[in-house]
């Protein structure tokens, strides 16, 4: 599903990824783990094609995300689902069009935005909150708001940039809860985070960056912090 | 259908959203574009003028006083004959002093003294309705003077020349005031929209994240400045129009103007609309100017 070739990235002399080689099956959820300024979003936002590596290949889905035309990235971004730390919801519009964004830019169908809408806000658990602005939410219903957008048009892969960072823990564990179940129907989940306590909630692959250079892997479930 | 939906109200909110701007940005516009519309309106009434002179044109080929019979029946069958002749009118020098003592009663006794009728006998030509450009009649008269029994050629060149001369200022200065003031209206609406984009940073932002193209997120903006753009040169109209009917007003009360008024008229509908539709135009490279300096549409 992912695959990284060798893929080095530097900002003005300074090393956010270093000769970076590893694989991401299909389905698997993987926690990127790593202190600030580790790599981590630089390795999110290059999947993403926001970034080019300087170095290296990069594949999702078997398309050279580095050789993509400027033009084909918005098509890339139709299969990969983003959710951000600050949620960036738009707050002039209720949750129903924060949500309906993905499938408005798609060009889907009124009848197909309203019944694909209703079902990721409903998966998510905030379906009785569509009508309300985003101000007026909780932060953790704001986080499910912005997962609702990000798994609404059915996306292969599932990006989160520090998605608990503004959490408490019990809200924490709800939201790591909800990227299982989004995972457990076929969705590979990529969830970036230096919070300790999320690896404790996750038995699964855990992948490590330190200044841009990736570690020995680990599993989640255990006590180990970073 | 949605999406469709999606992009105008876009655009209705982001002008609703800088309303002070939006109507600042229209009033500008609309004051710009009317003074590209007073070149314009000036260049539409002196081409008038031009045609109607023109379409009047009258050239009078004066006889030579000693001509033989066979000489003017020979010049008056060239002259009928002439595909650039539409009418012909032949004045006798008799005729000639009648009409001169008709119109001018008063200087009539300045001709009592030279005892012999001193008035040229003339044809009165009417050029043909495809030859009435000032170069072609031009281009006759110059032949018609080599023709033997020709004393001379006259017709109102001097006023059709300056007049003539008149449009290509008038026509150079529309067009480089249209031009420097076009740009204006784009700095103008520009502004606006870079304000606009300013404002909605951030959902430009997301929308990239989540897969628009460049052409969805440009779309609303490209709408505001068209909006922009027609609402300004159509305000633009209103203010000339308001304008053109105080001028003649005006002008049908000095009593030396008086009648002009009637000669004078706006701006026809078609030039309207196509006025209308540079504004548009000129709102969208507005909103283009802005996407690109705002550095919008990337990736």
């Amino acid at each position: 599903m992912i695959q990284l070739i060798h893929v080095s990235k530097s900002y003005d002399r300074r090393v956010a990824l270093s000769d970076l080689t590893l694989e991401i099956g299909k389905g698997e959820f993987v926690l990127l783990m790593g202190p600030s300024g580790a790599g981590k979003s630089t390795l999110l936002r290059m999947l993403i094609g926001e970034e080019r590596p300087d170095q290296g290949q990069i594949f999702v889905q078997g398309k050279n995300v580095g050789q993509l035309r400027q033009s084909e990235v918005p098509y890339l971004r139709r299969k990969i689902g983003t959710v951000f730390q600050d949620f960036r919801l738009l707050p002039k519009k209720s949750v129903f069009e924060n949500v309906a964004l993905p499938l408005i830019v798609q060009r889907s169908s009124t009848a197909d935005i309203r019944r694909k809408v209703t079902e990721a806000l409903r998966a998510v658990g905030v379906e009785h909150k569509k009508d309300q602005s985003p101000a007026s939410l909780s932060t953790g219903e704001q986080q499910r708001a912005c997962i609702a957008r990000a798994i609404v048009n059915g996306p292969v892969v599932l990006l989160a940039d520090e998605p608990t960072g503004n959490l408490d823990p019990e809200r924490t564990a709800e939201i790591i809860e909800l990227f299982k179940l989004i995972n457990a129907r076929g969705t590979t989940v990529v969830v970036a985070t230096h919070d300790p306590h999320v690896m404790s909630l996750v038995n699964r692959r855990v992948i490590t960056l330190m200044q841009g250079v990736l570690m020995p892997e680990r599993q989640g479930g255990d006590s180990v912090g970073v | 259908m949605r999406w469709l939906v999606y992009l105008f109200r876009e655009a209705w909110a982001n002008l609703r959203t800088n309303r002070t701007t939006t109507v600042v940005a229209i009033v500008t516009t609309a004051f710009t574009l009317a003074c590209v519309g007073i070149f314009l309106l000036s260049y539409v009434n002196l081409r008038h003028a031009a045609d109607w002179l023109q379409e009047d044109i009258k050239v009078i080929v004066y006889l030579d006083d000693r001509l033989s019979q066979d000489v003017f029946q020979d010049l008056e069958g060239t002259l009928k004959a002439d595909r650039m002749v539409g009418g012909l009118l032949y004045i006798s020098k008799e005729q000639a002093l009648g009409e001169f003592r008709a119109q001018f009663p008063s200087d009539s006794h300045l001709l009592e003294g030279l005892g012999e009728n001193p008035l040229p006998a003339s044809f009165v030509v009417t050029p043909a309705p495809n030859y009435r450009s000032l170069d072609a009649v031009n281009r006759w008269a110059e032949r018609v003077k080599t023709m033997a029994g020709v004393a001379k050629v006259d017709y109102n060149q001097e006023w059709i020349d300056a007049l003539a001369g008149l449009i290509r200022y008038i026509e150079l200065a529309a067009i480089s005031v249209g031009v420097i003031l076009s740009m204006a209206a784009v700095t103008i609406i520009g502004n606006t929209i870079r304000l606009a984009l300013f404002a909605r940073r951030e959902e430009i932002e997301i929308l990239r994240l989540i897969g628009a193209t460049r052409a969805f997120i440009r779309i609303p903006y490209f709408i505001e400045g068209a909006v922009l753009g027609v609402c300004g040169s159509a305000l633009s109209l209103g203010i000339l129009k308001l304008g053109f009917e105080l001028f003649r007003q005006q002008i049908g009360s000095v009593g030396r103007f008086r009648g002009i008024e009637t000669l004078v008229s706006f701006l026809p509908l078609s030039i309207c609309v196509a006025f209308v539709a540079v504004g548009m135009v000129l709102g969208v490279a507005g909103s283009m100017v802005s996407l690109r300096r705002f550095g919008e549409g990337r990736g």
